[in-house]
Formats: C-alpha cells, sequence, structure tokens
C-alpha cells in the first residue's frame, strides 16, 4: 500500500480520537491531546489530498471518522448497540474499499502542467 | 438563522477543500491561510448552528454538503476522475456516513 494511503488511513483513525476528545475532553491535558490530534489528523489528510484526489481523501476521511467514532461510542461509552449502525458501517467500509480501488494517484497530471 | 449558518457552514467547508485542491496546483501561504480559514469559520459556523439544530442531524447536513460539494468541485474545476465507480463509491460511503449520523 502506497504511503498516502496510508496517510489517510492513520489520519481517519486519528480522527476518531478527536472526535471522542471535543465530547469528552475535562481538562487542560485531555484538551492539549485533543487539539494536537487535531491538527496531525488534518496535516495528514491534507498531505495525502495532495497526491491523491481531495474528493475521494476526504470522503474517506470523513467516513471512516464517523464509523470510527459510532463503533467507540458502543464499546467504550455504553451507546446502545443496533445492527443497522453494523450495517451502514459495512456499507462504508465497501465504500472505502471501492475508492481504494479505483483511485489513480494524480501526480503525474500536475507534473504535466496545470502549474503556473 | 441556524439553519443559514449551517448550510454557510457547509459552504466554506467545500471552499476548504477546493484550497486543499488548489494547494497541489500552487503551493504558496495565501492557500494555506485561506485553508485554515475556510474549515476553521466552517467550524465556528457549524458549532453556533448545533446550539440550535439536533447535533446528528446538524452534522449529517454538514458532511453531506461538504463531501458532494468538494466531489463535485473536485471533478468540474481540478480535473479528478468522473468515474462512475468512483461515484458510486462516494455516494456509498456519503449516505453510509448519514445515516450513522441520523441513528447515532
Amino acid at each position: 500500500m502506497n504511503i498516502n494511503w496510508i496517510k489517510v488511513f492513520v489520519a481517519a483513525f486519528l480522527e476518531i480520537f478527536w472526535v471522542i476528545g471535543l465530547t469528552h475532553s475535562h481538562d487542560l491535558w485531555t484538551w492539549t491531546g485533543t487539539v494536537i490530534l487535531i491538527i496531525v489528523s488534518n496535516y495528514l489528510m491534507i498531505s495525502a489530498a495532495q497526491v491523491l484526489p481531495a474528493g475521494t481523501v476526504y470522503a474517506i476521511f470523513v467516513g471512516i471518522g464517523t464509523g470510527g467514532t459510532v463503533v467507540a461510542e458502543i464499546l467504550f461509552f455504553g451507546e446502545p448497540f443496533r445492527w443497522g449502525k453494523i450495517f451502514l458501517i459495512a456499507v462504508l467500509l465497501s465504500g472505502v474499499i471501492g475508492l481504494k480501488l479505483v483511485t489513480e494517484n494524480k501526480s503525474d497530471k500536475v507534473k504535466k502542467g496545470v502549474e503556473s | 438563522m441556524a439553519w443559514f449558518t449551517l448550510i454557510l457552514a457547509g459552504i466554506l467547508e467545500i471552499f476548504g477543500v477546493a484550497m486543499i485542491n488548489q494547494l497541489s496546483v500552487k503551493r504558496n501561504w495565501q492557500t494555506v491561510i485561506l485553508l485554515i480559514l475556510g474549515f476553521g469559520s466552517s467550524l465556528a459556523f457549524l458549532s453556533y448552528s448545533l446550539q440550535f439544530i439536533p447535533m446528528g442531524t446538524g452534522y449529517a447536513i454538514w458532511t453531506g454538503i461538504g463531501v458532494v460539494g468538494s466531489a463535485l468541485i473536485g471533478m468540474i474545476v481540478f480535473g479528478e476522475s468522473k468515474d462512475w465507480k468512483r461515484i458510486v463509491f462516494i455516494i456509498l460511503v456519503l449516505c453510509s456516513a448519514i445515516g450513522l449520523k441520523l441513528i447515532s
């Protein structure tokens, strides 16, 4: 798997933690951690989107962040388990895998010359 | 008013993603600043709106506007792939994310 896809998935994984941080932070340390995660996660996402199509990267980033947060809320914060949620997460993952399969790097195009 | 600021937050989010695209075309500080301003103001308007609109609904609409808008801008302005498979997969991710936000 190429480095830019790793960046997308790490960015999305970190997003789960800062979304949880936004709702559950309660002191200076947890807020500091949340802010650091926001910066690192968004930096990785933007950096990956310099090579992969930004629309694709952003959809995956938002999608995995949402799905992961729902799973974390069920596992660690006592939100109710529902089969509907699991079904939607499965649909989401199939969409993400599909995007991974059909996406090409845009770096070649950039080199060819939109640069001004 | 809250619905107006929510839609505005969505549009600013599209602007932020467009700036991510722009950065790969032309790398300069102006673009980075516009990118940060776009996402920053988008989140500010979103959190204002969520004081009046239920969280799940508000987030779902904001996500929807952002993902659809940035995919369209990517295809129309920045020459991203218009492959029907890519569009179908983006719609799958989008619909499931919106669904999750509505039922959670």
